[in-house]
Formats: structure tokens, sequence, C-alpha cells
């Protein structure tokens, strides 16, 4: 009898279908029927039967309900993936380090990053109508349609607010805020007497509305004491932060006591409430009604023209209406009040609170923001970060996949399919990222934690707990299993278990080596772009540090002087030039240069000057005639001042002279200039120096001597060690404290405050170093596993290249040179994107370095170099072996 | 006495796999049914009884050996539990003793 076989159609179609635990008992049923009927039917009809009892299955319910038994072999598998993972990565223990650490230290790298950008991106968010809340701001300029060559700023003159509240029917909230700089708080006791005494720039002026706009709806913001409609409602009334207030009064309740403020003003106190937040771009402590603001200086409120860039004003616009029109109103209230020349040249526009934090044309009270862009860039090094541990896993993968060919051939062999094969190595990936993910996590808590002052955050409270950050982690996770993970699994999986078994496969067969020369070479030029960044930075912060700038900061202690009277002024000068550490003393209005400066501008002009053009603004200082000498500020003709004059004269900087057009120094010597309506005869010319920082050009500088306007003492020591210092600044301490005893004893040095320009710099520098150390690290143990897998399979090669004569170097060069063409391949790819970059960069700056071809061929040198040595450091150990060990076996 | 859910389909499965004692599958019952009982059920009807009654936990199984007859594939063996054997039993019982009660027609 012929075989015959029933459809195998249906059969494949049934195995589909049921359930495996049913499949083979009902086909086998089936076919002893096919079997039974072949014998006494056609086979036509028995076919037929076969596929109408098959269908007959199809029916009923058992065929198709769950069955309990085939869950417990999916977790039965589960289980076994888990345990055939573990073991694997404990088998390959130097692939599965390596692999960890590089992942650890992106992921934790990653997390920092996704911290800080989350921190920025909450600032003023938690008001409750946070998106309809705006700051208007002062752009001046005779042609707006050019934003870039107008003058952006965040003052408000006095007068405006009160106007727009009146007269504007278009905003439905006003507030102003005047952030007050120093001021001297004093906590008096019952008799009158001080008893405490500090120095704040935390305080500010702001107005019951302030807290109807600014609710803090989403922090625990609340009032203690007082209440939010009335604490702020009557001139000098206080209201202290709760931190503010445990400073003051560590005992007894405030409410109702009294502080003193700058020795002039008596406040009752009104108010406790809550810290602000962190993430507030409202750094105060000490808030005093603005109703007092009148009191104190009525002429103020009246005056359009000035300008405080402290004084802020927020609007909330009545509904309904779009920016442009509140834009429009605004200025016809401001049209109404104010001559053509001022609201012709000065733009009260509106920007939306929630890019306060992200505008540095316009800046915030707390002196920091941070552009879009910045995050975006930081956003795109944490991905970066991340890719380079995941590419790193990918090479050591694809690599180690040829050592495990023969465990992949078993498996097919014995059954296991390529789903499964997948599901096994994706298993091993997760294991992996998995641990990497909760190391990485406690490290970013430590990284946040040390780089705290760095990144300019402060972290509230650890973040183990915060479900946000743990969401993020597991997001992470995931992309990083699969981003890393699919590619081997896919190319392990597809081995032909024939060839598998028979080994084969040699590191270059395998498809994943060009693949792999491509993510070396990736890695490699993220690698250098940011290596050569920072190299640039360090060079220019270097530049920002070396250059002359016009006058000498070393060793020079500023103090202020916080009274007017000369008396006092004479002796301490007597009294400090006597100490033997003094080399000279000098009274002045500001300081040569630094952040911290008292700044003054004022206008200045020729006798026939005529139209608005010819006035020019200068910088004024006020200065006693040791002034020039203490700074080694040069003169270039004419003369410093002397005790002895007391007509108006005036020094005047270079640009200055130039600006006038008052010819050369030796021609300017006794023009007359006009200044507050008063002639000013220049008896000096001094040479140019930077007050501002290398980022700008010079200013126009005039000094006159006023000793009513002196206000800062600068100090300079001859010290010969470094360890008198302490003593020196205490003797100065004892001092100035018996000169002012009233006052807070608060000393700088100028070249910190000089330095200071240079904060955000100095920080990106910082950055950089630590970025591209991370990226080195990172790709140099990618290179460190691939060089020690490609090792231990040319085992063998080496040493029967030895055998037949090879040496050591040779060998070296050998395994060498693969990583030099890509690094050099990186590097060339590199080249062009950093220079552009760099060079973007540093056009920021009136004064930068040139890029010269070495900023970028070193950096490039050293990368190579840690690289090679990387490669050599593993390598020489198997050159150096034996030949016979690696032989004498099989 | 507790009631017991055994249709008349499965009462006559049951007593098959009893009958069968070690040799009862699929196949084996539905040949069977047909030999002791006239009933010709298909294969796919006998194995949902018999999935039922293992639920009830009057049958259990167990994979049988592979045979070449089958293809190589293996069969799922039925035997009745004691708690099946029982229940027969029981069923028995009540129709016996009901059966005793029914007044027999007169031979007249």
């Amino acid at each position: 009898m012929k075989h015959e076989s029933p459809p195998r159609w249906f059969d494949s179609l049934l195995d589909k279908l049921a359930p495996p635990s049913l499949a083979e008992e009902i086909k086998g049923d089936l076919y002893e029927i096919f079997c039974d009927d072949l014998s006494k039917k056609g086979i036509t009809r028995s076919k037929l039967n076969y596929i109408f009892n098959g269908l007959g299955f199809l029916t009923k319910s058992f065929f198709w309900k769950k069955r309990q038994s085939s869950h417990v072999n999916n977790t039965i598998m589960l289980n076994s993936y888990f345990k055939m993972a573990r073991r694997s990565l404990h088998a390959y223990r130097s692939n599965t380090v390596i692999n960890i650490l590089g992942l650890v230290i992106g992921i934790a790298s990653a997390l920092v990053i996704f911290s800080v950008i989350r921190y920025e991106l909450s600032f003023d968010s938690f008001h409750s109508n946070a998106d309809k809340i705006y700051r208007l701001v002062r752009v001046s300029g005779t042609n707006m349609a050019i934003l870039e060559s107008s003058e952006c700023r965040t003052g408000v003159s006095f007068p405006v607010p009160n106007a727009l509240r009146e007269e504007s029917s278009k905003l439905a909230k006003v507030t102003s805020v005047l952030y007050n700089g120093d001021a001297l708080i004093e906590v008096p006791d019952k008799s009158g007497a001080i008893i405490r005494r500090f120095q704040e720039n935390s305080t500010a002026l702001v107005e019951p509305s302030f807290f109807s706009i600014f609710d803090f709806k989403n922090t625990n913001f609340k009032w203690f004491e007082g209440n939010a409609k009335t604490a702020l409602e009557k001139p000098f009334s206080i209201v202290l932060t709760k931190s503010a207030s445990a400073k003051y009064f560590p005992d007894g309740n405030p409410m109702g006591m009294t502080l003193k403020i700058d020795k002039r003003f008596d406040c009752t106190v009104t108010g406790i409430i809550e810290d602000f937040p962190s993430n507030c771009d409202f750094p105060f402590t000490v808030l005093v009604s603005y109703s007092t603001l009148p009191v104190v200086n009525s002429r103020m409120m009246t005056d359009w023209y000035s300008v405080d860039d402290s004084n802020y004003t927020f609007v909330v616009p009545a509904p309904g209406f779009t920016v442009d029109e509140v834009q429009k109103d605004i200025a016809r209230v401001h049209a109404s009040h104010t001559p053509k020349d001022l609201h012709e040249s000065r733009y009260y526009l509106l920007q939306s609170l929630s890019d306060m934090h992200f505008d540095p044309r316009f800046g915030t009270f707390n002196g920091r923001t941070i552009t879009r862009q910045t995050l975006l860039a930081l956003g795109i090094i944490a991905l970066f970060l991340l890719l380079t541990g995941s590419i790193n896993y990918i090479n050591l993968a694809t690599a180690q996949s040829t050592m495990r060919s023969k465990e992949i051939g078993l498996r097919k062999v014995m059954g296991s399919n390529r789903k499964n094969l997948m599901i096994q190595f994706l298993t091993e990936t997760f294991l992996v990222v998995l641990m990497a993910g909760v190391f990485a996590l406690g490290l970013s808590e430590l990284l946040l934690f040390r780089f705290q002052a760095l990144l300019n955050i402060k972290p509230e409270t650890f973040y183990f707990a915060d479900p946000v950050v743990l969401m993020a982690l597991s997001l992470i996770i995931i992309f990083v299993t699969l981003f890393a993970g699919i590619y081997p699994s896919l190319l392990i999986s597809k081995f032909n278990p024939v060839t598998a078994l028979k080994n084969r496969f040699t590191t270059e067969t395998v498809g994943g080596f060009s693949l792999r020369k491509v993510l070396v070479v990736a890695q490699f030029t993220i690698t250098q772009m940011l290596v050569i960044g920072t190299f640039v930075v360090i060079a220019q912060m270097n530049f920002f540090q070396t250059t002359e700038i016009g006058f000498v900061h070393d060793a020079i202690i500023n103090i202020s002087v916080p009274e007017r009277n000369p008396v006092k002024r004479e002796t301490m000068s007597q009294q400090l030039k006597s100490q033997s550490f003094v080399s000279d003393v000098s009274f002045s209005f500001s300081l040569p240069g630094g952040v911290n400066r008292n700044r003054s501008y004022q206008d200045i002009a020729r006798t026939d000057a005529k139209a608005r053009e010819d006035i020019k603004v200068f910088e004024f200082h006020s200065i006693d005639p040791s002034f020039l000498d203490l700074y080694k500020i040069k003169l270039l003709a004419g003369r410093n001042f002397t005790h002895l004059d007391s007509a108006p004269y005036i020094l005047i900087n270079k640009s200055l002279m130039n600006n006038l057009q008052l010819g050369s120094p030796e021609a300017a010597i006794g023009t007359s200039l006009i200044k507050n309506e008063e002639k000013y005869m220049v008896i000096g010319v001094i040479d140019d120096f930077y007050s501002n920082s290398l980022k700008s050009s010079v200013d126009n500088i005039g000094m006159v001597m006023d000793p009513n306007a002196f206000r800062k003492v600068s100090i300079k020591l001859a010290l010969h060690d470094n360890s008198s210092l302490p003593d020196a600044i205490e003797q100065i301490r004892k001092i100035w404290t018996a000169t002012y005893p009233d006052y807070i004893f608060d000393y700088q040095f100028l070249d910190e405050n000089i330095k200071a320009f240079y904060e955000q710099e100095q920080k990106y520098a910082q950055l950089f170093q630590l970025f591209s150390f991370t990226f080195l690290l990172i790709g140099c143990l990618g290179l460190f596993g691939l060089i020690t897998f490609v090792i231990n399979r040319k085992g063998k090669e080496i040493a029967v290249r030895k055998v037949l004569g090879a040496s050591v170097s040779g060998l070296l060069f050998m395994f060498s040179k693969e990583y030099v063409k890509l690094i050099l391949i990186s590097f060339v790819l590199a080249m062009p994107v950093t220079y552009y970059v760099v060079n973007n960069w540093l056009s920021n700056f009136s004064h930068h370095i040139e890029l010269k071809w070495w900023l970028f061929v070193s950096p490039g040198f050293i990368v190579l170099l840690i690289a090679i040595s990387v490669v050599c450091a593993k390598s020489i150990g198997a050159a150096n072996r034996n030949p016979v060990d690696s032989l004498k076996c099989e | 006495m507790s009631r017991i859910y055994l249709g008349e389909l499965e009462e006559l499965v049951l007593l098959m796999v009893a009958l069968l004692n070690d040799e009862a599958y699929g196949v084996t019952i539905t040949k069977e049914l047909e030999t002791q009982a006239n009933r010709e059920i298909s294969i796919s009807a006998a194995h949902a009884v018999l999935h039922r009654l293992e639920e009830k936990g009057f049958v259990k199984s167990k994979m049988g050996g592979a045979s070449d007859e089958r293809g190589g594939r293996r069969k799922r063996l039925f035997k009745i539990t004691a708690y099946g054997r029982q229940t027969l039993e029981d069923l028995q019982n009540t129709r016996n003793t009901i059966w005793s009660l029914i007044p027999k027609p007169s031979a007249s």
C-alpha cells in the first residue's frame, strides 16, 4: 500500500490554533482515525473526514480555553532565561564588568543631566496662573526692527505701574517689585539698643498684589502669621520668611517687633511666610511694603525718565486681550505721559513669565538665566552618553558572539527558535542595564551633591523616592536595553546552527565588524569634539586671566566705607598705613574693575556740544591722589590729583578722549568739559583699562576727586608669605571695626572680584572637562574590552607569529594600527564641527584667542595617545607571553 | 445525597473509560461507544466530554507513550478516579432502588 498522509496544511493549521499541550493528542487521535478510514474508504474520503473531524475541535470550547499548564510553562521559560543570563554574565565576567561600568557612568550622567534640566525647567512654574503672568521689560533703541541693536533691560520707571493700573483697561493685575541690593538690618531690643546686626542682599519691596499674582500654588508655601492681603499694605511693614525670622528673632514671636533698615527706617514685622522655593527667581527673605517707597522718596514716583533695573513690574492681562493689544495699550499710556524723544526710543514690552528664566538678554533677580539651547545641548550630551555606553555593549556583545557560537548552535539544535534566543539575549542585556541602572541611581545622587555648586542647583531632598526620577530611570533602562540589545540579539539568533557548531566564525566574518568600526568611530568623534572644546575653553579662560587689563589687581583688599566723616577716614588711613603689611591705602567711589563695585554712569560733553550724539556716557569715578599709584594705572599725559586741588578737575581715559574727539592726550590737557551742568578741566589722560570683563570692550572713564563720594577703601598688601594673611585681615578688621563700630565688616579681594566676571565660563570649562573625561573613560573602557577580546581570540596567531620571528614591537604595532586608523578618522570627522561650534562661542567675546592649529591637534593627539596606551597596555602582556604556552594545548 | 452533575453522554463516556481501563483515550472511546451502545459521536465531541469529566474530577489523565500508528504522537490516556467510580455506583444504586419500587405490570 502506498504511504498516504493526512493533509499537511491542516496539521499546521491545528499547530497554530491549538494550545501546544493539546495539539499532540488531537493530531494523534485524528491520525489514528485517518489510518482506520484509509483501510476502509478511499483516500479522498479519509482526508475529508480528517478535516471534518479536525474542524469539529474548533467548535469546542475547551479547545480555545487558556490552559493553566501553559502559564506554568511560560514562567518556567522566564526563569530559565534569567538563569541562563546570569550564568553567561558570570562566565564572561570581565566583559560584564566593562559593560556595567560604561553604562553606569553613562546612565548616572544622563540622570544628573535630567535632574538639572528638570530643575531649570521647573523655575517659576508653580503659580496657578503662571502662563498668564508677564513681566514688563524695557527695550531701548531707535529702531525696534533690529532687536539686537536695542538695549534690553528689566527696569521700569517708577510711575509706570501706577499709571497702567489706573489708565489701562486691558490689564487685570499689575504689581511692582523692587529688589534692594545690600541692606543693613538691625534688631533693636525694647530699649532701642541694637542687639543683632545683619548685612542682607535679599530684601525686596513688594506690593500686596504680589501674592495675588504669585500664589506659589504648587509648593508648600503658606503664611504662618499675617495674611497676604493686609500684611504689606502700610508703609514700613515687613514680612519675613521663616528662616529670616528665625535668624533675627531666635527667641520669641517676631510679630509686631521692629527692625531697623539701613540705620534709617524702623519697620514693623506684620507677617511670617514660608521660605520661597529654591527654583524661584525671587531670592527674597525680607519683604518690605512697596508703599514705603513714596514716603521715603516721593520725587522718584513722578520721574518717568529714570529707571532702576531692579524695579520689575509684573502684569496679568485682562481676559480676552492678546499680548499685542496689551503692548499697544501700554505704549499709549506711556506716550500720554512722556515727551516724544522718550517714548519713541523706549518701549515697554511683555515677556512671558515662562521665558523669564531662559532669556539671557534681560536677566533675573537671581542673576542667573539659562538658555533653552543650553538645556537642549545638555540633553543631547545626555543622549550621547547613553549612546556611547550602549555602543560599548553592542561592540562587546557582537564580538563575544563568536565565542558563544557553540552555545547558540547547540541551543538551536535542541529546539530553541529565533524568538527564544532573542528573548534570551535581551534578558541578558536587560540584566546588565538594570544592574547599571541601580548603581547609576546611587552614583547620580552622589554626583548631584558633589557638583551642586557647579551645576547651580539645590536638590531639595534626595530623589531615590521621586517617582519622576524613577520613571526616567525605567525609561532609560528600557531605551538602552532595546538600543543596545536588539542588534546583537538579532545577529546572534541568525546563526546557522551547523556553521555555528563547526565554530567557523571568526571575528571578521561576523557582519558586526564593520559596524563595530563605525560605532568606535562615532564614539571617538564625540569624545574628540568634547576634548577639543575643553582645550579651547580652557585656553580662553587662561587668556582672560593672564591678559593685562590695565591695572594691578593682586593682593588688594577692598572694604566699604559706610560713613562720610573725613576725620574718621583719615584716622583709619593712618592706622592702616602704620601696619607693616600695608603698602598703600586709597579711598575712592568705586573700584577700577570687578563684578562687585559701585557703578555710576553720567553724561559728559564738550563745551561746544550741540546735538544729542555729542553727549557721551562715561563711568564715573571719584578717587584720591594715591588711587592711580596703588592700581598702577598709567598716566599718558598731564598730572594726577594732589591733595591741594580743589577746583573741578577731571581725569579722562583714552577712549573717552577719542570719543569726545579731543585729539592727542597732550592736546586734551586743559580742555573744559561739561558734566552735570558744571565745567570740569581735564588735567590728565590715563590709559585705557578693562573695568568690565574682557568679554566686552573698554568703557569711557572719567575720574574726579570728590571725597564726599568715597565709598570704598583699597588696601594694597605687602605680604612676604601667605601664612600671615589671616593675621593681616584680622588687624584690618580690628582697625575698621574700631572706626565704624555700627557696621558689619565685609572685605573682598579684588582679584576674586574680577574672576567673578568669568564665573559662567569657568563653569563651562569645568563641565567640559567633566564631560570629556566621562566620554574618554567610556570610550577607553569599550576599547579595552574589544582589545581584550581580540587578544584572547588571537592568542595562537600571536604565538605563531612570534615563533616565526615577529618582535614585540611589531605585534604591538599590528594591534594598534587598526585603532589608530579609526581614531584618526574620528578626528577628521570631529574637526569641522568643533571648529564651527568653537568659533561661534569665541565670537561672543570681544577679546578672544586665535584658533591655532595646535588647539585642535594636541587634544586629538592626547586622545590618540590614551587610546593607544590602553590598547598597548593590554596587548603587551599577550605579545610578551611565551608562545609555547598558547601553542602547547590542543 | 448531593446532586451529581453528570449528563447522559458524560455518564456513557465515563462508563467507557471504566470499561477500557488502561486503554481509554479519544479513539478507543468513540469505537467502544459505537460497539457497546451503538452511539456514534465525533472524535471532537469525545474529547470535549473527557475534558469536562476531568475538570469535574471523575477521570484523571496522563500522556502515554508514542506509537507508530499515530505517526509518533503520544496519546492522552484516561483513568477513572475513585470519585468517578463512586458516582457511577451511586447512580446505579439509585436507579436500582427506583426500579425495585416501580410496580411490575401484571402478567395476566
